[in-house]
């Protein structure tokens, strides 16, 4: 499903974000990218929705080079790789209901298909009440579940969190796990980069540990430290 | 992948109504430099009209011989109506003549005292139908060389001095024109960015959901048509203003030169069917560079 081949990432000023990194992660695993500050997670995932391009190396999504798509293609790929971030990226403008429905018009489904998708994904994540609430009128938490229901809504086979509980609280981290859980329990591959230790350590997954741009560890049923 | 004018018109109505005073603001910006812009051109084009009309007023005069006789004189006056480059001519006899000498030299009765019509030559005032100074030359030496005639006078110099000005101003304010013109393009472009400027977060959150580059674009094109049509049309009544101030100057007889500039309402609706076009070409390019340096995510 996605693999990394020696990849390297320099950004401008000699940073170096990655080097030589190489892995796989099949179809449906839930994967945690940790490590300090600055080690490469957030590059990691940029990499895989072409939001920033390997310098050395390739970056394989379902058969595909991410480096070498030509740009009128990322959209396309963007709509495999559903993303969720820390700061959530909701439209403001918008409501809930909006927020969702605009990832699905993107791909240009017809208003009715988006009609009935968004409300059951809305329920999904439990905001079928808020339907029309906008965004700053929402808890963090709920912030997020929207954030979630729009990366989900196209059903991706690839769902990219960068820190998703980074500004909630335990309880409603743990809520949020809830449902990445479910969605990854539904056959889509879930890539996350965390700092908190207690998710990590209470899911037992498979853990990849980067540090200062290089994978230190690999771990099938990993833990934080 | 197909877009959907739904979709569009839906999101074009969100920006208009998210952004209501960066959305005015282009507006004023498109409005005040596009009627600076036409009010240029309106300048220049009455600056042209009225140099065809005082060069459309330059005559020669075909001065006779006093004792020139009637078969000269016919031949001369047949040669003039012939003559498809002339407009018209008057015809200035002695006694004529002496009456322009005695009201040329009032003051200076000892002049006056000398001269009688008899000693006077009568002259034809010609009207030339073009203002070109080279054709007048050719055409004035034409009758140079005819019997009976003293002399032909024309003022070479003065339509010569008098093309050079008027091409000079002529392009001075075409080049203001211009100038006005790149200034409202900046100034308009810069504000369409800065109203995108706002925006960029949704156009980056846009394109990590998936959309393509010219989904996120159109409805800002839109936009920028429909601020581009407004602002245009506003400068309309101002160019409409503009040039009927200028004849009330007229009517009031206050300032002579600006009679001359004051232009034909079709010339204003055609300058401002220009400004208006300019205004939505402006809109759409400005928001189309605009969007695009916020569009590589």
């Amino acid at each position: 499903m996605i693999e990394l081949d020696q990849v390297t990432k320099i950004y401008k000023g000699e940073v170096l974000a990655l080097y030589s990194v190489s892995c796989k992660i099949s179809k449906g695993e839930f994967v945690f990218l940790v490590g300090p500050s600055g080690s490469g997670k957030s590059t990691f995932l940029k990499l895989l929705n072409r939001q920033e391009t390997a310098d050395q190396g390739a970056v394989w999504i379902a058969g595909k080079e991410v480096g070498a798509l030509p740009r009128s293609s990322v959209p396309k790929l963007r709509r495999l790789v559903g993303c969720i971030f820390q700061d959530f990226k909701l439209l403001p403008n918008r409501t809930v209901y909006e927020n969702v429905a605009f990832a699905l018009e993107v791909t240009g489904r017809s208003r009715q298909q988006v009609r009935t998708q968004v409300p059951s994904l809305l329920e999904l994540v439990g905001l079928s009440k808020k339907t029309h609430s906008y965004p700053h009128e929402l808890s963090g938490g709920e912030q997020q579940r929207v954030s979630i229901a729009r990366a989900f809504v196209n059903r991706p086979p690839i769902l990219l969190a960068d820190e998703p509980t980074g500004n909630l609280d335990g309880d409603t981290s743990n809520g949020i796990m809830r449902l990445l859980a479910e969605i990854n329990k539904r056959g889509t591959t879930v890539v996350m980069a965390t700092h908190d230790q207690h998710i990590v350590n209470a899911a037992r997954r498979r853990v990849l540990r980067l540090d200062r741009g290089r994978l230190t560890a690999d771990d099938a049923q990993g833990r934080y430290a | 992948m197909a877009i959907s004018l739904g979709y569009v018109f839906r999101e074009t109505r969100g920006n208009l109504r998210w952004n209501v005073t960066l959305f005015a603001a282009t507006i004023v910006a498109v409005w005040v430099s596009l009627t600076l812009f036409g009010s240029s051109l309106l300048i220049r084009e009455g600056v042209e009209q009225a140099t065809g009309r005082w060069q459309g007023g330059i005559e020669f005069i075909v001065f006779m011989n006093a004792d020139a006789s009637e078969a000269q004189h016919a031949a001369i006056r047949g040669a003039l109506d012939e003559n498809p480059e002339i407009d018209g001519y008057d015809y200035v006899d002695q006694q004529g003549a002496f009456n322009e000498f005695i009201t040329e030299f009032a003051d200076r009765p000892e002049l006056i005292e000398n001269v009688t019509p008899e000693i006077l030559p009568p002259s034809y005032r010609v009207k030339p139908s073009v203002g070109d100074a080279d054709v007048i030359e050719a055409l004035a030496a034409q009758f140079d060389a005819r019997p009976g005639v003293r002399q032909v006078t024309l003022p070479v110099e003065v339509i010569r001095t008098l093309q050079q000005n008027s091409q000079k101003v002529s392009v001075f304010v075409l080049i203001i024109a211009i100038v006005v013109l790149l200034a409202a393009l900046m100034l308009i472009a810069n504000t369409i960015r800065t109203a995108i400027f706002a925006r960029r977060q949704d156009i980056e959150v846009m394109k990590l959901v998936g959309a393509s580059n010219w989904y996120v674009r159109l409805p800002f094109m839109v936009e920028g048509t429909i601020q581009g049509l407004i602002g245009g049309a506003l400068a309309i009544p101002m160019l409409f203003l503009m040039n009927n101030l200028m004849a009330g100057f007229v009517q009031d007889d206050y300032l002579e030169l600006l009679r001359s500039l004051v232009v034909d309402s079709a010339v204003v609706w055609n300058t401002s069917l220009l400004v208006t076009g300019i205004g939505a070409a402006v809109g759409v390019v400005g928001s189309l560079f605009a969007v695009g340096r916020f569009l590589d995510v």
